[in-house]
């Protein structure tokens, strides 16, 4: 399987968010700040692919009577893991996503991956697959992170970057972000679930009008390609 | 205690409105909400299915997961659990009252990827509500719900004969329709009874 | 056919079986730490509003008075306690600590938890300049403490008079529970 195009397909042409239109909960809940955005995306992109790698490695040995039941106590198998390792480590990120960990496991992104992709593919296949899916969601969501925090307090990389006392990267949630404009002049309503549901419609309109536009530019260029052949076969 | 599930049941339902302010169970708000009746039938099943949910997720918590030192099992733990109700409970229709079946019938696989669903029972934990406050938000917060996609399908179905952009088709006039509904219910958002 | 449901149910129970293994070993693994970095932010926050040299105990009081509050907590160097309550912020709930000093004056709040809005009630929390300068206004506050708009001294978040006046109310309950401890 090609590598190039898996990797397109997960960020722009099958983008889990953007164009198969799932997994939207958490991506317009927990988008408002950076750190969120980027923690949310990394926790969903490494059980992705872990849970990727394991349906595919026991794809042959699943009935296919209770495959769904299967895939269910997989991912929420990862889920519980990551959901603990970050409650260990990033205590910080734990308590800013909240319950939204733990609802990966109804994410559909994750079971439609396993159902869609995994069933039928190579360990090694789904592997990149969850990866590139994985990384595709992360980017939409830091998309948003960036948008939503500008335009609602001015700020970039809330609770990720810290420049009180030079550039550097916060773990911790701690950091106060890149203030560009005064936070009084946001427009706070873009932190509340408005703001969460008007930037995602947003971007998937301007990913609908981006594909037309990429879809109509193919075609034209298509047909000058046959006009231009037709010219010259009556050329010769 | 009444008091308390006074302020829960308003809780859920307007002030934090399962859509409007937690975003859970965007995906099959957005998805069946085309006409007023499929949202309907949705909005019900969500309400018996999370009602039922929170009863026995909250039972099979407090009796078996926490005694046992078990708390770590219950995401995985509840997501059976829901699994298994979905199925039970459509068997159970089917057989006993065919009637709400088949108005029930093809919404009922969906609830199981719900994060509506999951999402109550995880958070009646949080809060640590007792038994009558799990199913009382269970219950609530699935009229919640029901409210929520009652309404946006009825807006839905006048934004079909408004003009909008065409790249807009679809999910994005939706999504932008839903902020407006949510910005109606932060409307809520200020109000305090006790 | 019924071989069948029984090899199902094996598989089902075996991957149910391993995963739930797996996750043991995992919670064995993480649960001190977990505790231990729940109960820091705890200890971290005791420190913040009251300082103790020689650490704190917890002391009973009248929670029936007091149902907010989840416990009190006395400085070994007899210079006050700490009261941790929880209690409804603008979205959920806020667990809060606050300090009083013997003359039951408020020594400092301190935000545990909460699940405010970001950029407007959850400054109340934040380390940002806007957030230290509205907890500084609770030091040396008494009993009778109320915002600004209601009489008293205490300016309001911008955008966000439900989450101060919840932490405000909530300092008065605090210093009225010490009060009561008699």
């Amino acid at each position: 399987m090609n590598r190039k195009q898996q990797f397109k397909e997960g960020l722009i042409t099958n983008n889990p968010v953007l164009v198969q239109q799932i997994g939207m909960c958490a991506t317009m809940a927990i988008t408002t700040t950076l750190f969120n955005g980027v923690g949310m995306g990394l926790s969903v992109l490494i059980i992705l692919t872990c849970c990727n790698v394991v349906v595919a490695a026991l794809r042959k040995i699943i009935p296919d009577e209770i495959r769904l039941a299967i895939f269910v106590v997989v991912i929420a198998g990862f889920v519980t893991i990551v959901d603990l390792l970050l409650q260990a480590f990033i205590p910080a990120l734990s308590a800013a996503l909240g319950v939204f960990i733990p609802l990966i496991v109804v994410n559909c992104i994750i079971i439609g991956r396993a159902e869609a992709f995994c069933q039928k593919n190579s360990v090694k296949d789904s592997f990149f697959d969850g990866i590139f899916q994985g990384l595709g969601y992360t980017c939409v969501l830091v998309i948003m992170c960036v948008f939503r925090e500008l335009v609602g307090s001015g700020r970039f990389g809330g609770g990720l970057i810290d420049i009180a006392n030079g550039f550097r990267f916060t773990l911790d949630g701690t950091g106060g972000g890149i203030q560009i404009f005064p936070s009084e002049y946001g427009m706070s309503i873009m932190n509340l679930p408005f703001g969460g549901f008007l930037t995602l419609g947003l971007l998937i309109g301007l990913m609908q009008y981006a594909l037309k536009r990429s879809e109509k530019n193919r075609k034209e260029a298509e047909r000058a390609a046959a006009e231009a052949a037709a010219l010259k076969e009556v050329d010769d | 205690m009444l008091q308390n599930i006074i302020s829960i049941s308003l809780g859920a339902i307007l002030i934090n409105n399962f859509i409007f302010s937690q975003f859970l169970g965007c995906c099959p708000f957005l998805g069946c909400s085309n006409k007023v009746d499929t949202a309907t039938g949705m909005g019900l099943a969500v309400v018996f299915v999370m009602g039922l949910a929170s009863a026995i997720c909250w039972v099979i918590d407090h009796y078996i997961l926490i005694p046992l030192n078990l708390a770590f099992l219950e995401t995985l733990a509840f997501i059976l659990v829901i699994a298994a109700l979905v199925q039970f409970v459509e068997m159970f229709l089917k057989k006993a009252v065919p009637s709400l079946y088949s108005a029930l019938g093809i919404y009922l696989p969906l609830i199981t990827t719900n994060c509506a669903v999951l999402g109550v029972v995880l958070l009646n934990v949080q809060n640590n509500y007792n038994f009558i406050e799990s199913l009382t938000y269970g219950i609530t917060g699935g009229l919640g719900f029901m409210l929520a996609i009652v309404l946006f399908a009825s807006v839905r179905e006048r934004v079909q004969f408004s003009e909008y952009p065409e790249c807009f088709e679809g999910f994005p006039i939706c999504l932008v329709s839903a902020a407006l509904v949510a910005m109606a219910f932060m409307g809520f958002s200020g109000m305090k009874i006790f | 056919m019924n071989n069948k449901i029984v090899k199902l149910a094996l598989v089902l129970f075996l991957i149910c079986a391993v995963t739930a293994g797996i996750l043991g070993v995992v919670n064995a693994l993480t649960y001190d730490r977990i505790y231990q970095m729940k109960h820091q932010k705890e200890f971290e926050a005791y420190a913040a509003v009251l300082e103790s040299s020689s650490g704190y105990t917890e002391t009973d009081f009248d929670k029936a008075a007091f149902p907010t509050v989840d416990s009190v907590q006395k400085s070994n160097d007899g210079n006050g306690y700490v009261v941790v309550s929880t209690f409804s912020g603008a979205q959920g709930s806020i667990t809060m600590a606050c300090g009083v000093g013997t003359d039951l004056k408020c020594t400092g709040i301190s935000i545990i938890e909460h699940s405010e809005t970001s950029g407007l009630g959850a400054v109340a929390a934040s380390s940002s300049e806007a957030g230290v300068a509205f907890r500084e206004q609770f030091v040396g506050q008494d009993g009778g403490i109320a915002l600004s708009k209601a009489g008293g001294s205490i300016d309001a978040l911008a955008g966000a008079t439900i989450t101060s006046t919840a932490v405000t109310n909530a300092t008065a309950t605090s210093i009225a529970c010490v009060a009561a401890l008699g």
